[in-house]
């Protein structure tokens, strides 16, 4: 009896696990794990649209997605269509996943996005991907903790744009122990994404540096240059010499709350926190313009999400439709209203102005006109990227600027060589 | 022991074909994979590149300039590769604490907590809770709690009239951080071998003992620890590799930092196939983890084999 | 003369006793607080309307641990919005399924090392221990490859397969088995049962408690991989929990609510399974199991 009970078990298990695969004409979409409701809210529209192509979205947590992709683009099980992160599109066109689109848009369709946008969905003069989402930064403040301590808020006109000398002397005003347990209460300056090149090549940009040579093989000498250096110093001596700035905080969501809770009376973030910062309480914030360094030029980071068709996919013409649903106008304008990051595409600007006249809009727009600089394209990416933000990491630690951008420099190098 | 080896066979087929498929297999390709490397630089078209990195150990087709190099991956971590030996020390450092701690920390949970009263039942359960919260909670809660400025262990240190500590964010502290979480998230489970293997000792040995007069800890040292000495080298060996290959807690948790403090080789290898793309260095690094920890549990096993057989 | 000594010394043995019970007592509170005060924020977090989490951090208060206002909320959003209950559904299931077949085949071949002679038997035990060694981070690559081959690639079989055969559990068996004494064995086999029919009789009931230890380990492997069912099992409609829970944080935002919600909630499977196994681990220890339980084990231990 025992027996019996115990093999059905067995025979039951292999029957579940063994149950009906996605049908071939189903087209498969990995993306980014936004919240689920809101995705599906988003292609709702796809879906009433094209009945007969059946799409199934697949998720991947933010933190998996690189290697999720690679292990399937690499064993050959690619998925149809996938969310590309913009610097990463030169990586995966040099391998060949993905799919060349130059028939796929037409010049005016392709007007319809910032040019800086197209540019990241372009390598060796073909376009790879469409462009989703883009970005900008500027500088949060906290207005309640400027008002309580006396200082006078920051000008959100960019025509009086601070210099970062003047950001790290008002960061320094109001570092503030209250409590005199040695430990600030209130940080002058947190960076949203601290180790990260995203907000960090700006800084270097700003004194006239350049991130990685133009045919995007070299580091040394661009890393490592003097600007680079005097960026490096400034950033490390936000966290060591003038400790206005708390180290190890490194993750967005976090940063965001502190920012949000009042521990921190300035924060370099990105334009998402515009509708967060808003579910914060008794508080008031403002947006201010990106700052440089005096004597340089006004450098903001930008860039985002691409989408791209893998190049193995069965379902080219079911791909391509929804490649062009997803980051059509009315798609994009229901992410946007939806989730509230900046879309790649102009359109939607003029299409929500009860979103976008908001003056902290404003001026993340004026900066994604005038003084955005997108990443530095190479297909070696992935490992600059990871080099790079070790790099900063150690600096924020406390490492020696120079000698630990000069090592970085050797290894991003070496890893290059490939792609020569 | 029997001499029936048919049988035998039987018995082992389905265990043998599984783990050979799923385990062996991609553990021996992977072992393959450490000794290729790209034959020569490529200068041809971008395409051409893409083919070859591609080949990684996953493209079907395989490139044609990937190419048998022998023991050159090796030779490049063992003597020019900036990393590799700190991320070594790193590894051998974590797993030398983290397993007899959690070892340690298990047994004594589970003399503690043998009792089927109700309140140790219930601790049994709270010491058990740790390991069934996914473990991406689990380093988001305590890299909340561990936060040097406003986390929960450093408030209650003040309130205890201690000073804050720096925890993840010093190179010194981090790495005994992420041991001491392991050993927090691991030693409910662990101890739940220790409370199995005491129920397969017989009672008569504890009888025994008490008409003699011994004492409860005579009894526990005298009888219990040398009666469970299979469950304590089952779970020192699985320990060892589970501490050897830990990785979410630094992917999640630390990044292999500050500078490199908790680098762990797992962690390096990552970053080498998914991020560096270079296959041969990722699975050179892993190939010699799989080693590092196969002598080290024969030699667990060797030393802990039981003496006492009843 | 002799009645004061002897009276202090009672003394002094409760006083001995009762420090020892202070400190008993101690030591079980401080562990609980150690291994539950973490676990119990996370409860705490999920109760909490989906508001700022450094509120409640510091300074440390008792509202840092009681939510003011507790809420369902959550634990509702969870379902509603993300469809957890068809996550927590694949898992259970997959989950389920490398349970079943994993006790069958890893005792079965803990069986075969433990009783049998056979050449290679050492080599046998070597891939066994390379097998729980592996690194998965290095393997996955080629297991990938190795599951697409097989033509189940995006199925549930993609999950449960790879998870059935757990070196592990081989050497728990295999170590349990070697305290079985043979002469039992041999006696069925006198008696005309076939091998099959002894182990599934004789050695099976034995061995209830490696058992009930291998379905918990083996549960809470295949409940807590993550990486793999993302490569593996791709689909949506085989989304597993620990994708669900791990897709509440992303490069600019963690919903902390749900996060601790599906946390909360995506851990009830194994302790459930852990409260429903114990009496297993327990049971004969210290007076606490009914003789007539242990009886089989009893038969066997002499």
């Amino acid at each position: 009896m025992k027996r019996a009970i115990a093999l059905s078990v067995v025979i039951a298990a292999l029957a579940l696990i063994s149950l009906p695969v996605l049908g071939a004409t189903t087209l498969e979409v990995v993306w980014m794990g936004w919240p689920k409701n809101l995705v599906d809210a988003q292609i709702e529209g796809f879906r009433k649209a094209y009945p007969d192509i059946p799409v199934d979205i697949q998720l991947v947590p933010f933190n998996q997605l690189f290697q999720t992709l690679e292990v399937r683009l690499a064993s050959g099980h690619a998925p149809d269509v996938f969310i590309v992160d913009g610097p990463l599109t030169a990586s995966y066109a040099t391998r060949g996943y993905l799919l060349p689109l130059d028939d796929v848009f037409t010049e005016t369709e392709l007007a319809a996005w910032f040019p800086s946008s197209v540019a990241a969905c372009r390598w060796n003069g073909r376009l790879y991907a469409a462009p989703y989402a883009t970005s900008s930064v500027g500088l949060y403040f906290n207005k309640t903790i400027f008002r309580k301590y006396g200082v006078a808020l920051p000008s959100e006109n960019p025509g009086e744009r601070l210099t970062w000398e003047q950001a790290a002397e008002l960061a320094r005003k109001l570092t503030i122990d209250e409590n005199h347990d040695g430990q600030p209460d209130t940080w002058g300056l947190i960076l949203e994404q601290s180790d990260r090149p995203y907000q960090i090549l700006p800084l270097a940009e700003s004194r006239g540096a350049r991130a990685l040579s133009a045919d995007g093989a070299v580091s040394e000498g661009y890393i490592t240059s003097p600007a680079f250096i005097e960026a490096a110093t400034f950033y490390s001596k936000l966290f060591n010499e003038w400790k206005v700035s708390p180290k190890g905080l490194l993750e967005a969501p976090v940063a965001r709350e502190y920012f949000g809770c009042g521990k921190a009376a300035m924060m370099l973030g990105a334009e998402w926190n515009i509708s967060r910062l808003a579910a914060f309480k008794d508080w008031e914030f403002g947006l201010a313009p990106h700052p440089y360094f005096a004597g340089g030029r006004a450098v903001t980071p930008t860039g985002g999400w691409n989408v791209g068709i893998g190049s193995r996919t069965a379902n080219r013409d079911a791909a391509v439709r929804f490649l062009k649903f997803i980051t059509g106008r009315d798609a994009s304008i229901a992410w946007t209203k939806l989730f509230g990051n900046a879309p790649a595409r102009r359109d939607v600007y003029a299409a929500l102005p009860d979103v976008f006249k908001n003056p902290m809009w404003q001026v993340l727009l004026h900066e994604m006109d005038t003084t955005a600089s997108p990443r530095p394209v190479t297909p070696g990416y992935l490992q600059y990227e990871s080099i790079l933000k070790d790099a900063f990491n150690a600096i924020q630690f406390g490492a020696d600027p120079a000698s630990t951008l000069e090592s970085a420099a050797r290894q991003i190098d070496r890893d290059l060589a490939k792609y020569r | 022991m029997f001499r029936e080896p048919r049988a035998a066979i039987v018995f082992l087929a389905p265990a043998l074909i599984l783990l050979g498929l799923f385990r062996v297999l991609p553990a021996a390709v992977s072992v393959g994979e450490s000794l290729m490397g790209l034959a020569t630089p490529p200068t041809a078209a971008s395409e051409a590149i893409g083919a070859s990195i591609n080949a990684g150990v996953g493209a079907a087709a395989g490139g044609p300039t990937r190419a048998f190099v022998g023991f050159s991956n090796y030779r490049h971590l063992f003597t020019s590769d900036p990393v590799f030996w700190g991320s070594a020390r790193v590894t051998l450092a974590y797993s030398a604490l983290a397993s007899p701690v959690t070892v340690a920390v298990a047994l004594g949970l589970a003399f503690l907590l043998k009792g089927s009263d109700r309140r140790r039942s219930l601790l049994r359960t709270a010491c058990f809770l740790p390991s069934a919260i996914s473990m991406s909670v689990v380093a988001v809660v305590w890299g909340l709690m561990l936060d040097p400025y406003y986390g929960l262990v450093n408030s209650l240190l003040r309130a205890i009239g201690l000073p804050p500590q720096p925890f993840l964010n010093s190179p010194r502290q981090a790495l005994a951080c992420l041991i001491a979480i392991a050993v927090w998230r691991n030693s409910g489970y662990w101890m739940m071998f220790f409370l199995a293997g005491m129920q397969g000792i017989p009672r008569e040995a504890y009888e025994a003992a008490a008409l003699d007069g011994a004492s409860k800890s005579k009894q526990a040292w005298h009888i219990t620890i040398p009666l469970l000495a299979r469950t304590v080298s089952f779970v020192l060996v699985s320990n060892t590799a589970f501490n050897f290959l830990t990785f979410a807690p630094v992917f999640i948790l630390t990044k292999g930092g500050p500078i490199r403090s908790t680098n762990v080789l797992v962690y390096e290898s990552y970053k080498s196939a998914f991020i560096g793309l270079d296959m041969g260095r990722a699975t050179a690094i892993s190939s010699l983890v799989l080693a590092a920890v196969l002598l080290l549990s024969l030699a667990e096993l060797r030393l802990t084999r039981p003496k006492h057989e009843y | 003369m002799s009645g004061i000594p002897s009276h202090a010394n009672m003394n002094r043995s409760i006083a001995v006793r009762l420090a020892g019970t202070i400190a008993r007592e101690g030591l079980f509170l401080l562990l609980a607080m150690v291994y539950i005060l973490p676990v119990w924020w996370v409860v705490a977090s999920a109760l909490r309307p989906a508001s700022s989490l450094y509120q409640y951090a510091s300074p440390l208060t008792w509202r840092t641990f009681v939510p003011s206002s507790p809420t369902l909320s959550n634990i509702m959003g969870i379902f509603s919005k993300l469809d957890f209950g068809r996550a927590i559904a694949n898992s259970a299931l997959v989950s389920g399924a490398a349970v079943a077949l994993g006790v069958v085949v890893n005792s079965m071949a803990g069986f075969a090392l433990a009783k049998f002679e056979f050449p290679g038997r050492s080599l046998v035990f070597l891939a066994v221990l390379v097998a729980f060694i592996a690194p998965f981070d290095a393997i996955v690559i080629p297991l990938h490859l190795v599951v697409s081959r097989m033509g189940f690639l995006n199925t549930r079989a993609a999950l449960v397969l790879p998870a059935v055969g757990n070196g592990l559990a081989i050497f728990l068996f295999k170590q349990f088995y070697e305290e079985i004494p043979s002469e039992i064995i041999e006696a069925a086999r006198v008696d005309g049962a076939s091998w099959f029919c002894t182990f599934w009789r004789i050695v099976m009931p034995m061995s209830i408690p490696a058992a009930a230890t291998v379905v918990v380990m083996l549960f809470m492997f295949q409940w807590n991989s993550l990486f793999w069912p993302l490569v593996a099992a791709f689909s949506s409609k085989y989304r597993v929990v620990q994708t669900a829970i791990a897709m509440q944080i992303t490069a600019d935002e963690a919903h902390w609510a749900y996060l601790f919600a599906s946390a909360a909630v995506g851990s009830l499977p194994p302790v459930a399974l852990f409260l429903l196994l114990q009496k297993h681990y327990i049971r004969g220890i210290a007076g606490g199991g009914s003789r007539s339980e242990t009886a089989g084990r009893d038969g066997v231990d002499r």
